[in-house]
């Protein structure tokens, strides 16, 4: 399948021609950014990112697992001390706390690696519309399109102060 | 538009671009070229000191903890204090990175991988102790809660177990935090490097190639892990005060204790900083990126965190005298007219009226005074918690059972080991990381272009704008 690659000093106009592109049915996109940025984040996927379930359910598993645990075990083994009650909810919560946090942040960097597809390609390849100047300052605009509009994307990418474009597969 | 003919298509194919560069690359990556003699007389040092710490280590062990200058009461000492002392430069990493993040202070860009990655040396470092100060080192997986064949677990309404999972928490969390905010710089490296570095920066950068799909889910988790760290470095200082403040001794058992760490952790956290960063910057030349205007915030925060330590001090004397509390009342006298007046002395005056200084502009951005009080604020966070440990314990309870406690040597060759301990990782990640988050720079760069301002042109204001 034919890819095209046009290069963008501007993450802006790269925003506006993706978007450009994808309202005249070519979405077979992608962006290659050096840096993160809050527009092109949107540019192919709109909506929140999905990490947010992971870091949720992390927390939230973590929060119940460290009561569990200090309470069960404790119960299993009483200390009793002043004849007070066995489980105190009080010095549990840190543990809880803390666990909340541990498993909360287990669970995001999950979620990073299957929200975000990492890791990525096989070792030490990249992908072949990629360029080493993506990890500079340049963005990357990658379309995937039918032989016979390859002409009029050019066209498009140019129009919208592409600095250039190439085609890295025929 | 009519479609090409194929023959055009394969015309429209051109060779590979030569792949550009961007300055920011360069000159950070740059930092990792090249280790000259000093950085390996340096290194070599670190690693001598760690070798011997280790030898003392290890007598210690073969011996029994005689050998360190225990007295009875005094079962807490050096260690202990050492321990708190590094947890406490652990907070500095954390607190530039999830809450000036979550604030989103721009400046923080600069500086926050080397606070980042000194975080997790300093824990690192501190984790050391809790092995080395239990004595029997073989026992010490006794904390941790795991089934066992006497069906016993751990009480988990001692703090001391609180503190086992507050630490391995943060441990954890400041590992994870520094990686993920390596990998796009990781990939970064792998695309300029060749040989060994591009193996290991290839593995460890996951094929990271800064599509959309992994922004996005690397923004969130930045911003997620930020979330859940800044309640978590207040978290663990208390955690660690506490490991004090729960006991009924006098001069440890005072609700204060929590913000009272907390707000001496971020203190001595950021003087480290500045100490490590202040010849880092010089010897690498990293003065485009790392501007006066970081070191003059970091002071603030310095000056301000040394407000809130004297305040505490000065709480703490109040309290003592207002309850009225004949035990607390001695146990403060004692502190700072004691045989310990002179740790006393160097706390006060290094924490509370050194940094005082930095009120004044020109202190702050002068280096080498800034770099001496940072210096002096270690010392002084040092002995702040030898003082506080230490005069508690050694007039305890009962007064028959009263000691005084002097360190031996063992304790101050692994105390500087300690010091060799942190210096070499540092040093190591200083020539295999990018000491200074290359992508997060590249945005207020990229940022700055898109509005027309040359980055270059006024690079020593640029935080200021934003």
């Amino acid at each position: 399948m034919p890819t095209l690659v046009g290069v963008f000093a501007q993450p802006k106009d790269l925003g506006d021609v993706a978007e450009k592109l994808r309202t005249r049915g070519f979405t077979d996109l992608e962006i290659y950014s050096p840096v993160p940025s809050d527009e092109l984040d949107v540019a192919l996927d709109p909506g929140p990112s999905k990490v947010r379930y992971f870091t949720l359910i992390g927390g939230l598993v973590g929060a119940v697992t460290g009561y569990a645990m200090a309470v069960l075990m404790s119960e299993d083994w009483p200390l009793i001390v002043g004849g007070k009650p066995i489980s105190s909810y009080a010095p549990y919560t840190v543990i809880s706390f803390e666990l909340t946090i541990l498993f909360g942040v287990l669970m995001t960097v999950l979620g990073v690696f299957l929200v975000g597809g990492l890791p990525y390609g096989k070792f030490g390849k990249t992908d072949v519309a990629y360029d080493p100047r993506f990890s500079a300052e340049d963005f990357g605009l990658v379309v995937r399109c039918k032989e016979r509009d390859v002409a009029e994307i050019d066209a498009l990418l140019r129009a919208a102060r592409a600095m250039e474009v190439s085609l890295v597969e025929a | 538009m009519t479609p090409p003919p194929a023959v055009s298509v394969a015309e429209l194919m051109q060779p590979a671009s030569s792949p550009a560069d961007s300055q920011a690359n360069r000159d950070l990556l740059s930092v990792m070229d090249n280790p000259g003699i000093g950085y390996w007389a340096l290194l070599g040092l670190c690693v001598l000191v760690v070798h011997v710490a280790g030898a003392v280590w290890v007598y210690q062990v073969y011996e029994g903890l005689g050998v360190a200058g225990y007295a009875h009461p005094i079962f807490w000492g050096v260690y202990i204090v050492t321990f708190v002392f590094w947890v406490g430069i652990a907070h500095a990493g954390t607190l530039i990175s999830a809450i000036l993040y979550l604030f989103r202070s721009k400046w923080r860009n600069a500086i926050n991988r080397s606070a980042e990655a000194m975080t997790v040396f300093a824990v690192l470092t501190a984790a050391q102790f809790l092995g080395i100060h239990v004595g029997r080192i073989w026992k010490s997986y006794f904390i941790l809660p795991y089934p066992n064949q006497r069906g016993l677990w751990v009480n988990f309404k001692s703090p001391l177990v609180w503190d086992t999972f507050a630490i391995s928490t943060y441990a954890t969390t400041s590992i994870l935090f520094l990686y993920v905010g390596l990998i796009p710089d990781l990939a970064i490296a792998r695309d300029r490097t060749k040989g060994w570095r591009k193996i290991l920066y290839t593995a460890l950068a996951l094929g990271w190639q800064g599509t959309s799909r992994q922004w996005k889910a690397h923004n969130r988790t930045v911003l997620h892990l930020s979330g859940l760290a800044t309640p978590l470095v207040l978290s663990v200082h208390s955690v660690v005060s506490w490991d004090f403040a729960m006991s009924i001794v006098p001069g440890w058992h005072a609700t204060i204790f929590a913000p009272y760490f907390v707000a001496g952790a971020i203190f001595s956290g950021f003087a480290m900083v500045l100490t490590v960063m202040i010849p880092v910057r010089r010897i690498f030349g990293l003065e485009r990126y790392i501007t006066d205007y970081h070191f003059d915030n970091m002071a603030k925060f310095i000056l301000l965190t040394s407000l809130i330590v004297g305040y505490s001090y000065g709480t703490e004397y109040f309290i003592a005298w207002y309850s009225g509390v004949e035990p607390e009342k001695t146990s403060f006298w004692y502190r700072a007219f004691g045989p310990y007046w002179i740790s006393a002395w160097i706390m006060i005056i290094c924490n509370a009226f050194v940094p005082q200084i930095l009120w004044f502009k020109k202190a702050r951005l002068h280096l080498p005074t800034l770099f001496t009080v940072s210096v002096l604020v270690n010392v002084g966070m040092w002995f702040e918690r030898y003082v506080i440990i230490i005069t508690g314990l050694s007039r305890e309870f009962d007064p028959a059972a009263w000691n005084v406690y002097t360190p031996e040597a063992p304790e101050l060759a692994i105390l500087a080991g300690s010091f060799a301990f942190f210096g070499m990782f540092f040093l190591i990640f200083l020539k295999l990381f990018p000491v200074v988050a290359v992508a997060e720079v590249k945005e207020i760069v990229i940022h700055e272009k898109e509005h027309k301002g040359e980055f270059w042109e006024h690079a020593h204001g640029y935080g200021e704008t934003h």
